[in-house]
């Protein structure tokens, strides 16, 4: 007998030894001492908590164990020992959960000395924790072995954050390029969008939040989003069209309907930031690039059904619109300045000369007013700026985000009751701008914990939290890096993509308020339209923008969080149009679509170019030309206010046959023949 | 007849000092001449082929210049183009590179210092021809392709750029600085297959590299110029068609430089980076100022980051800091693993190393010129970090 169980023993022993091997037999830490790691060459994990993503030895590895406290205790998992010295180039990553539903609870890379890991993390009694150790830094010749040491302390309360982040990772977001979150497919909620070599990778978020990916394939030779990404449905077919930003030029993935089609220009252009705008107003979605070593470089959207693209550089291609005469061009941000209802263009520069704030006066005349606006501060080095109004006073604020040097906060004073252009203050002394020390190429501005104030995200594993009196303070989370920014999982608080890694945020209770645009008369996607929303805060505003910071594709939804507060008093939609939509007294958390034009009267939307009669109608609508016009009606298309099309018809020579059309009201767009677009709404009896 | 284009050469430019020495070889030669070529009356002045009308160039195609005699492909130097090499070179995607000088008769460049760039007088020209051997996709297989003859042409208002691209038969190259891409494959001299989409560049991309700027408040001036010819780069033995001589010498000679400075020290002379029998840094510190300096130094396009590239930087005491040794990386938008631009003892942990050792766009250094790695350039930089002492 005494034979038997040493002999059983010893084959305990045996598995023991081999027994981390996997998840499915991890290691059992009894409590807290000092454990040795051999050789890391158990199952890889593929979940990584901690920071430096995939393992990348030709053999990845991991080494599992698992700890359950009889208590709540305050633990910490430390590779930075005496015992290992030199200190080992260590990685671990904690887990709750189930093997086949691994959740992410805690992880740690590089906090000890020397790269070794250092992971803190509050336990409940009962509850099992797997941690792994990788070898995402061992290869052969290092992976000899280590220890680490388990301590468990009384448990210490970690001060309550504005907003936590729960991590999942998603083995099929494996595109080469994952940098773009944005609706895809027209029904308002964010996807996520991915770029390989020939193939548009979404997934689309369904009812259930992220579902499997879909494929399209891309025929042709193209360039890859190596520095930026933008989106926007320039041929408004209501599917999403992508700029892939490169170095030596730029792509465009065209969507028809179910396919995608790749258009190369061929124009050598150093991309940096790309977007999506109507630089000219005509209501079709322009491209715009920034070109690191020469003038700024612009397509124009010639509209139609083939949405030709011309080619422009400014201070280069005659006639072309003027952004800047030199290079060091490294992002665009398209946002109104001065509140006069179109956007102007604030570009961050780097190596050399100031930022840059040209001003739209319409019909394609943009001017320099860097000098006058006071933000040409040298010597500035920033790759993105965060812009939106951090003190909800109604105009667009400006944080030059420096990606070396320092940061410059600078306050809008716009006064619209004079004509006198305003400088902009700096106000970066004790604003927390100036001790940040942390800098960055991308910086972006939203309300990440939905208190109502513009926060932003730039270096140091930071989110710089407004604190609404015009100064900020960081909060740190280990290995938050920025990424493609957009409500994942529809619950209103603002989710961050990292490569396969989804940063959701768990909702604190604040309220908030997302609006979606759909255009008629203005561009598909109400890119530069200007949004407010007034209430007990006073006033909140966001402009659409595509092309946000210095890499990144986020969310076309604009996103307000309202703090505590229960109702909005008002939401405000100014179209690029000239439009003005309005809603009075909106329910709080909701995603608002918004169809341009759809809270005008029948009688009061007025295109300034036709008119129809009779409206009310019960079978059809004629449309009246205003006189003295030399406008050719082309075709037309009527929307629902939920901005589906229900008809579309190319005869516009007699009455557009409506009869078949449900009882409600609609939005009859028609297109000219220089393909500019006219809304005018109608009501069906 | 190549006998007396050198002899007229050496004629010109030593009458003064060797009168009486060139006048005893005149007299010998004329001797020669007369008694093994029967019937030449008379000896022409031999008088170089070359046109460079600045009013006129860029030219439509390279030929225009007559840098070269017979057939252009063989670039074989016309009377007065100067063959010439820096110690280190800059990596071009393994594209092997011929180099040459031209000045206008009577004219000739001034020292500045043993680290920056000679003074050449107007009218002078550069020339830069890329090419690759043992050519796979090419016919015939295994041929000599040249791809680019790159030109920096000296007018009075300061540096042009010019470049050719040559046409499949190899006869000739016409002007074009629009940018394109070409693909090459060949094989290397371990017969690996080694290919790229190689990237002639465009007119901004030349200024990116060869660009002096000067910022005063919001405007920024900017001068183009050259890189490689540096005292510092040209100090050492070249073998030339008449025998090996030191370049800078050579140049003296030539009647192509002013003689009054020294040459300069060891100490301020860059190695060649392949050369394994010396010692590691030296060999770093030379790679590291041709393929880095032109951008990551002070007044050039990227010198906003902490690093100093150029030779006379990174040998003093502050050397090892100005090479990023121990330096944080500024920018956290990269791998959070990469906090230091080199950390000892770990290439893995190094961004320069990281940034060296990828082809991804967005990360590769240099930005331009590279589209592959530079695998022995990788070694060398991987070792050198091996061996640096950890961090205070």
């Amino acid at each position: 007998m005494k034979k038997i169980t040493l002999i059983i023993t010893l084959l305990f022993m045996v598995q023991l030894s081999k027994a981390q091997d996997s998840c499915a037999s991890p290691t059992a830490i009894p409590g807290p001492g000092t454990y040795t790691v051999g050789v890391i060459n158990g199952t890889a994990p593929t979940l990584f908590c901690a920071d430096n993503g995939a393992i990348q030895q030709a053999i990845p590895g991991g080494e599992w164990y698992i700890y359950t406290p009889t208590a709540a205790h305050t633990v910490t998992v430390s590779t930075d020992i005496t015992a290992n010295t030199p200190r080992t180039d260590t990685r671990v990553h904690v887990y709750t959960g189930t093997c086949d539903a691994l959740t992410c609870f805690a992880g740690d890379d590089d906090a000890g000395a020397d790269y070794s890991s250092v992971v803190t993390f509050n336990v409940t009694a009962g509850t099992s924790y797997i941690i792994v150790f990788d070898n995402r830094w061992l290869d052969a010749a290092h992976n000899n072995g280590f220890s680490f040491r388990l301590t468990e302390a009384p448990v210490v309360v970690p001060p309550t954050l504005p907003v936590t982040y729960n991590s999942t990772s998603l083995a099929t977001i494996n595109s080469t390029f994952n940098i773009c979150v944005v609706d895809v497919d027209g029904d308002h909620k964010d996807d996520i969008v991915g770029v390989s070599n020939n193939n548009l990778r979404v997934h689309y978020q369904g009812a259930g939040g992220i579902t499997t990916p879909t494929d399209y394939p891309v025929a042709g030779t193209h360039f890859m989003p190596n520095w930026s990404m933008a989106a926007g449905d320039y041929n408004r077919d209501g599917k999403m069209d992508f700029i892939l930003g490169a170095g030596s030029g730029l792509s465009v993935w065209k969507s028809n309907g179910t396919s995608y089609t790749n258009i190369t220009p061929g124009d050598y252009i150093f991309c940096q930031r790309t977007n999506f705008a109507d630089l000219n107003d005509d209501g079709n979605l322009d491209i715009f690039s920034c070109h690191d070593i020469a003038p700024n470089c612009y397509y124009l959207n010639g509209g139609g059904t083939d949405n030709a693209l011309t080619f422009y550089q400014s201070n280069v291609t005659p006639g072309a619109m003027k952004f800047g005469t030199i290079g060091g061009n490294y992002s665009t941000l398209f946002t109104d300045f001065d509140n006069d209802g179109d956007t102007d263009v604030f570009i961050s520069k780097c190596s050399g000369p100031p930022c840059e704030l040209h001003r739209n006066d319409g019909n394609g005349v943009y001017t320099d007013i860097s000098a006058i606006a006071g933000i040409n501060v040298t010597p500035i080095q920033t790759w993105s700026s965060a812009i939106g109004d951090f003190d909800n006073d109604g105009d667009m604020d400006v944080i030059i985000t420096a990606s070396s040097g320092t940061h410059k906060y600078f306050r809008n004073n716009l006064d619209t009751t004079n004509t006198t252009e305003e400088a902009f203050t700096n106000i970066t002394a004790g604003s927390g701008w100036d001790t940040n020390t942390s800098t960055n190429i991308d910086n972006v501005t939203y309300d990440f914990d939905n208190d109502g104030f513009l926060d932003v995200l730039g270096g140091g594993n930071k989110i710089m939290y407004n604190q609404h009196n015009s100064t900020f303070a960081p909060v740190s989370y280990p290995g938050l890096m920025i990424g493609a920014i957009g409500d994942l999982n529809d619950d209103g608080f603002l989710d961050i993509l990292n490569g396969s890694t989804i940063r959701y945020a768990t909702p604190n209770t604040n309220k908030w308020i997302k609006v979606a645009l759909q255009g008629v008369q203005s561009n598909r996607n109400g890119i530069g339209a200007r949004i407010e929303i007034h209430g007990a805060w006073g006033i909140q505003i966001r402009d659409i923008r595509s092309g946000e910071g210095f890499e990144f594709m986020s969310s076309l939804n604009a996103h307000f969080g309202i703090g505590q507060a229960t109702t909005i008093d008002q939401v405000i939609i100014r179209w690029p149009s000239g439009l003005v939509d309005t809603y009075n007294n909106v329910t709080p958390n909701q995603r608002l679509l918004v169809v341009e034009g759809a809270t005008l009267a029948a009688s009061a939307f007025t295109n300034g170019v036709f008119s129809v009669y009779p409206n009310p109608t019960k079978d059809v609508i004629n449309i009246q030309l205003k006189d003295n016009l030399s406008v050719t009606l082309k075709s037309a298309a009527v929307y629902d206010l939920m901005g589906r099309v229900v008809l579309t018809t190319t005869d516009l020579d007699r009455p557009i046959n409506v009869a078949s059309l449900a009882t409600g009201t609609y939005i009859l767009s028609i297109t000219d023949s220089n393909n500019k677009n006219y809304g005018q709404k109608f009501v069906k009896e | 007849m190549k006998y007396l284009f050198i002899f007229g050469l050496r004629f010109k430019n030593y009458m003064k000092k060797y009168y009486y020495l060139f006048f005893a070889v005149f007299l010998s030669f004329i001797i020669f001449i007369s008694c093994s070529d029967k019937g030449e009356e008379y000896i022409p002045v031999p008088v170089s082929p070359v046109t460079v009308n600045l009013s006129q160039v860029p030219y439509p195609k390279l030929s225009d210049y007559h840098f070269f005699e017979g057939e252009l492909k063989n670039q074989i130097p016309s009377l007065n183009v100067l063959p010439y090499e820096p110690a280190s070179s800059l990596f071009s995607d393994y594209a092997h590179k011929k180099r040459f000088v031209w000045m206008p008769l009577g004219t000739k460049a001034t020292f500045v210092s043993d680290s920056k760039v000679l003074e050449l007088p107007v009218g002078a020209v550069l020339i830069k021809t890329f090419y690759y051997e043992n050519v796979q996709n090419i016919a015939p297989v295994g041929g000599t392709r040249i791809v680019e003859t790159r030109l920096m042409i000296r007018k009075d208002t300061g540096w042009i750029f010019a470049n050719y691209v040559w046409n499949e038969a190899q006869t000739d190259a016409d002007f074009d600085l629009a940018g394109s891409f070409t693909d090459i494959s060949w094989e290397d001299e371990n017969n690996v297959i080694k290919s790229t989409s190689y990237r002639i560049p465009t007119e901004v991309q030349c200024m990116i590299c060869h660009k002096n700027k000067q910022v005063i408040g919001p405007t920024e001036i900017d001068t183009y110029i050259p890189i490689g010819i540096k005292p510092q780069n040209l100090n050492f033995a070249y073998t030339y068609a008449s025998g090996t001589k030191n370049q800078l010498t050579k140049w003296v000679e030539q009647g192509y430089l002013d003689s009054n400075f020294t040459l300069p020290t060891a100490e301020n002379t860059v190695i060649n980076y392949n050369d394994n029998t010396r010692p590691l840094e030296l060999r770093v510190r030379s790679y590291l100022d041709s393929n880095c300096s032109h951008c990551h130094a002070i007044d050039r396009h990227c010198d906003y980051r902490p690093m100093r590239f150029p030779f006379n930087m990174t040998g003093g005491p502050n050397g090892q800091t100005n090479m990023g040794v121990c330096v944080d990386t500024e920018d956290y938008s990269f791998a959070p693993a990469l906090t230091k631009i080199i950390k000892p003892g770990n290439v893995n942990r190094s961004m320069l190393y990281y940034r060296l050792n990828t082809t991804e766009e967005s990360f590769r250094m240099p930005l331009h010129g590279r589209t592959v790695i530079h695998e022995e350039g990788v070694e060398l930089i991987g070792q050198w970090i091996n061996s640096l002492a950890p961090c205070p």
